[in-house]
């Protein structure tokens, strides 16, 4: 007790030492919970987005399909669409937390415009179940939805910018049918979408699949995938994994991260880059705190030999450094959380543009999100960093203190 | 059995290539309840001496035995806890913690001699702290005393733990006569009442005048011994 009580009075009496190391470390705990905060808000909308507009929960289909459309090089192959049986079907429901189920149809077109085409993929959807997994209706911001067994077309926001197109403009669908013939689709722009999702808005194309099955060379009623929206995130792997037993083994069920391989890289490597900056201001605070325990055993040469004739072993006078070490890194942790956390208050209440940060480029490294990233709230990093902050002032504070331990007890009574 | 006994001990300091000789084959014993007084001049080894017996030291030669255990054998940490337990110092610098007030550097040396014994080490702090003259100041820190309170503490402190030995280093260079008389009166109840055997190194003569042993040292060697 007695030597806790030394540590913690001896922490004021440099105070302007301590408030300096102190607020190395906090800068460091404020920079790592900030950018957490970050990666978390920007990994939160990403996925949310994807699972909104692009790829749901769970998705279904051929394997076949899945490792052509993985690649970039490769078109989607329309020849893997297959009909949904009603085994399939109630295979499907037998997995827990089933919200909603829908068909899809995806491959790739050209999007043919006065002067030029563009790439696009076009999905075929069934309107009738189609918000029930997904969100695209919401974000109409001009004309109607498509409606089952109807024709025309609805396309994003930036995609009818590009070509200049308005609700009622037509355009015209060039893609390869199941013959491998060129068909094509022709419609009126019937609504134009703009959802923050950067690639719905400018690469893909609806179509009811009533209306684009004849044109597919179908002869059956078939989907590329079913996409399947559960009622919780995280119930996901559990579904893809129960879903992966049930089904044949030319199928194959995989979540919205396995589908969005682009996306689970960068977030690791956002954690990378992360607590690689948080090691390098770690170091910088752990030479900080050698320095403070070396210099406080120089000036207190005289305390440790005092300590020494009393009777405290080596082992007691560096529990004294230890836990001095231990209260500026505890005072350093918690000045920088207490920061951190108005820090991602602002940011959870405003958020960040992200165009702001990657120059305005939608879309830019990848990122499904347009608009504003929030910060989120991550309570397990405020706790993991100040136990961290504390432990690593504690451990660095070791080699001197011992260095200091060591001392002469004659040597160091008589130093001058 | 001699509380310490001393044989043939030498201690020589090397300075780069020069070995300055502290002490040159030193025999002394000293038994419990003794109250000594070692005198002589700057550089005579009384310093030497002093911390050799308080296990601060270890001889470059001979031996020295504190109640029969060897402490040139001891490790670091059988050193500390002999001293601990069973040596107090006082230091001509006082060497108070700056950190702790008067009564938390007094009750500091018992709690880790003694253990924390609650109530009864308050109460043995307070009466030491008080027979040394220092009632009602308890609560001040080592820069809120003059030399002479300081001093007091650094007295009570040695005391408190009621050792085998205490080891003073002129303790009485900082106060004024009286107190001085007030000190040594409680270093010879405890002398009498508890068998605690007293070295001092000092030139004050009322030291002198209570000792009942007188060790005069020069060059490193006993060079003279009264026993009163």
């Amino acid at each position: 007790m007695y030597l806790f009580r030394i540590a913690f009075r001896n922490l004021f009496r440099r105070t302007r030492r301590t408030i300096l190391i102190g607020s190395m470390l906090a800068a460091a705990v404020v920079v790592f919970l900030a950018l957490d905060s970050f990666m978390l808000g920007m990994m939160e909308v990403s996925f949310r987005n994807v699972i909104d507009f692009k790829t749901p929960h769970v998705e279904l289909g051929r394997r076949e399909f899945f490792d052509k459309k993985d690649d970039p090089a490769e078109d989607l192959p329309i020849e893997e669409a297959f009909v949904i049986t009603e085994e399939l079907k109630e295979d499907i429901k037998k997995i827990d937390g089933i919200s909603a189920m829908t068909k899809v149809t995806d491959f790739t077109a050209n999007f043919v415009g006065p002067r030029e085409d563009y790439p696009v993929t076009v999905r075929a959807i069934d309107p009738d179940s189609f918000d029930g997994v997904f969100r695209n209706r919401e974000y109409l911001v001009e004309g109607e939805f498509i409606e089952s067994g109807g024709s025309g077309m609805i396309v994003g926001a930036r995609l009818a910018e590009l070509f200049e197109l308005q609700v009622g403009d037509h355009a015209t669908l060039l893609f390869r049918d199941m013959r491998d013939s060129f068909s094509t689709i022709e419609g009126e722009i019937k609504g134009i979408a703009a959802t923050p999702h950067p690639d719905m808005n400018q690469h893909f194309v609806l179509i009811d699949s009533d209306n684009a099955y004849p044109f597919l060379g179908f002869d059956e009623n078939k989907a590329s995938q079913v996409m399947i929206r559960l009622k919780e995130r995280e119930q996901a792997p559990e579904a893809v994994s129960r879903l992966n037993r049930l089904v044949e083994d030319k199928y194959r069920a995989r979540s919205y991260r396995d589908a969005s391989q682009m996306l689970v890289s960068l977030e690791t490597w956002g954690y990378i880059e992360t607590y690689f900056i948080l090691g390098m201001i770690l170091l910088v605070g752990a030479i900080g705190i050698i320095n403070v325990v070396v210099l406080s055993a120089l000036e207190r040469t005289h305390e440790i030999g005092m300590m020494k004739a009393m009777g405290l072993k080596q082992s007691e006078i560096v529990r004294v450094f230890f836990y001095e070490a231990g209260g500026i890194g505890a005072i350093g942790a918690a000045i920088g959380c207490g920061a951190a956390a108005l820090l991602i208050w602002a940011f959870s209440a405003r958020g960040i543009e992200l165009a702001a940060i990657y120059g305005g480029v939608e879309l830019a490294m990848g990122i499904p999100v347009i608009g504003n990233v929030y910060g989120v709230w991550n309570p397990a990093a405020f706790i993991i960093i100040f136990v961290f902050v504390v432990i690593l002032s504690m451990l660095s504070s070791l080699p001197p203190s011992r260095w200091a331990a060591k001392k002469d007890p004659v040597k160091a009574i008589y130093h001058r | 059995m001699s509380l310490i006994e001393m044989l043939n001990v030498e201690k020589i300091y090397r300075q780069g290539k020069i070995s300055v000789p502290a002490l040159r084959g030193v025999d002394l014993k000293i038994d419990k309840a003794e109250f000594t007084t070692v005198f002589g001049p700057s550089g005579s080894g009384k310093t030497t001496l002093l911390n050799m017996i308080g296990a601060l030291d270890k001889p470059t030669s001979g031996s020295v035995t504190f109640n029969g255990s060897s402490i040139g054998e001891m490790s670091e940490n059988s050193l500390a806890l002999l001293r601990r337990k069973h040596i107090g110092f006082i230091f001509q610098s006082y060497n108070l913690l700056p950190v702790l007030t008067a009564f938390e550097n007094v009750a500091f040396a018992l709690r880790i001699a003694r253990g924390n014994q609650g109530e009864k080490t308050k109460k043995q702090v307070m009466k030491l702290l008080k027979s040394v003259g220092l009632e009602g100041m308890e609560n001040r820190k080592p820069n809120e005393l003059s030399g002479g309170q300081k001093q007091r503490v650094a007295i009570a402190r040695a005391l408190v733990k009621e050792p085998d030995l205490i080891l003073a280093d002129e303790p009485t260079a900082n106060l004024d006569s009286e107190t001085s008389r007030e000190v040594l009166k409680v270093m010879l109840k405890m002398n009498s009442e508890l068998h605690t055997a007293f070295i001092f190194s000092t030139h004050d003569p009322m030291v002198m005048e209570y000792a009942n042993r007188l060790l005069e040292i020069r060059d490193g060697r006993i060079s003279a011994e009264e026993k009163k």
